[in-house]
């Protein structure tokens, strides 16, 4: 059994920090629950108050912004943001990936906030967000900040999130001109065993800018500044890939990886690459249709 | 005394009341308060999907689902599903097609499967298979399940 609890159920962001300002401390934000029930269930946490965050309806929707990127509010679920057009448009790798991740009922109840904010090292959208640069806004009493996807998951299950502090929307900047972006998998379980995350800019038929990300791998979702070095300057064209690739991957044999249940960190490494060739083809290929 | 909220939802079309704990799941609520005890939990983690129901339309699994988040809300279980003492056609196509052995996983199943075919009533074999890739059967009868949900799908095309 869930240990006890008492729910509030807030209407708006200033009903949820009042709720917390009177909590005396031992309180948690909730939205979709599939993180938080199941550690409250197994007992590695208790709460006196859950402050519901899902009627919150600045919380949900996909937005273009400005500058054609998207603002996905952070109670948005996986769901929505599977099935959303803009979302399809103007990053389909995320699409994809929420397609992808756990399973049908997670998706529908779980929450893309709730999903960061809990800083599993085998978060999909983390891993992939972080390649794109995406950032998360924050909101408490006093006033907003946000920060990048790397200064946000300090560890595991660990965030710069202050307690008072909501994550209230995930931005995802637009990609541009000759810009790629992809994320590859593998799962065994609910959770991917590993992950890549590449975004890439193709100017002039070479690499001009890549980041690689790789997740599940490493106590948080990890950029890999050598393989972006082996990347970049490399012919964008099948053939010419293949060497780059090659020393890329010998850039994530530098990883201190963790073995887990999925297996060994060998084992790991040598899915991963797998899946940085895949990831890289993928997001070139779509540069080049951006061209 | 422990805080309590009174829920008011519907289950499988009919207008139920009841005052629970904040921390009850919905399947607890279902199973122990309701006595509708088809929906069933096994590993109570969000994987097997044996406690899949229907949340507005939408499948959840029952164990890791607040039921306070089923307030003003219609749930839907296996217990819905025959009308009148009619089995639906997605059941009896289970029956037809011998798509279970020994029964656990086979209300999740229908549910996940209600669900898909009320969303894609034609659906390719690769689309029931990705519906119910969060539905596991330990006696591993995948393919006699795919075959009825197919069937179903059919039979229902054939009859519109």
């Amino acid at each position: 059994m869930i240990p006890r609890f008492s729910l509030v159920r807030s209407r708006t962001l200033a009903e949820a920090h009042d709720a917390f300002a009177s909590g005396g401390g031992d309180t948690a934000w909730i939205a979709g629950g599939t993180e938080l029930l199941q550690v409250m269930k197994m007992g590695y946490a208790q709460f006196d108050t859950l402050i519901d965050l899902k009627q919150i309806p600045d919380l949900h929707g996909v937005e273009e912004r400005a500058d054609g990127g998207l603002r996905i509010g952070a109670g948005t679920t996986h769901r929505t943001i599977e099935r959303s057009p803009l979302v399809r448009r103007i990053v389909p790798a995320l699409a994809t990936l929420e397609l992808g991740l756990a399973n049908t009922r997670v998706r529908n109840t779980g929450t893309i906030g709730g999903n960061i904010a809990f800083a599993e090292p085998h978060s999909d959208p983390a891993t992939f967000l972080l390649a794109c640069g995406a950032t998360i806004e924050l909101a408490s009493p006093v006033g907003r900040r946000v920060l990048t996807i790397g200064d946000f998951v300090l560890g595991p299950l660990w965030t710069a999130r202050e307690a008072d502090e909501i994550v209230v929307a995930i931005h995802v900047p637009p990609a541009g001109p000759g810009t790629g972006r992809a994320y590859e998998k593998i799962k065994f379980f609910e959770r991917p065993a590993a992950s890549v995350g590449v975004a890439l800019t193709v100017r002039d038929g070479s690499i001009a800018e890549a980041t690689v990300t790789a997740g599940s791998l490493t106590d948080v979702p990890t950029v890999v500044p050598a393989a972006v070095a082996a990347l970049v300057g490399a012919d964008a064209d099948e053939r010419s890939l293949d060497e780059p690739l090659r020393r890329a991957t010998e850039a994530f044999g530098a990883l201190e990886v963790g073995a887990d249940h999925n297996g060994s960190a060998d084992y790991k490494r040598h899915l991963a690459t797998v899946l940085l060739g895949r990831a890289v083809r993928g997001a070139v290929s779509e540069a080049l249709t951006h061209a | 005394m422990p805080d309590t909220i009174d829920l008011e939802f519907s289950v499988n079309a009919r207008a139920t009341s009841i005052r629970i704990e904040p921390r009850e799941t919905l399947a607890e609520v279902l199973r122990e308060r309701l006595a509708l005890t088809g929906t069933k939990v096994s590993c109570d983690a969000q994987v097997c999907g044996a406690c899949t129901v229907l949340v507005d339309g939408l499948t959840v699994s029952a164990c890791t689902f607040l039921a306070a988040d089923a307030d003003g809300r219609e749930v839907r279980t296996v217990e819905g599903l025959a009308a009148d003492g009619e089995l639906s056609l997605l059941q009896q196509a289970f029956i037809d097609h011998a798509g279970f052995q020994c029964g656990f996983c086979t209300p999740g199943m229908l549910m996940a499967a209600t669900a898909l075919l009320e969303e894609d009533p034609d659906p390719s074999r690769e689309a029931v298979i990705q519906g119910l890739e969060g539905n596991l059967c330990r006696c591993t009868g995948y393919a006699q399940i795919i075959d009825a949900v197919l069937a179903a799908a059919s039979l229902r095309e054939a009859t519109r």
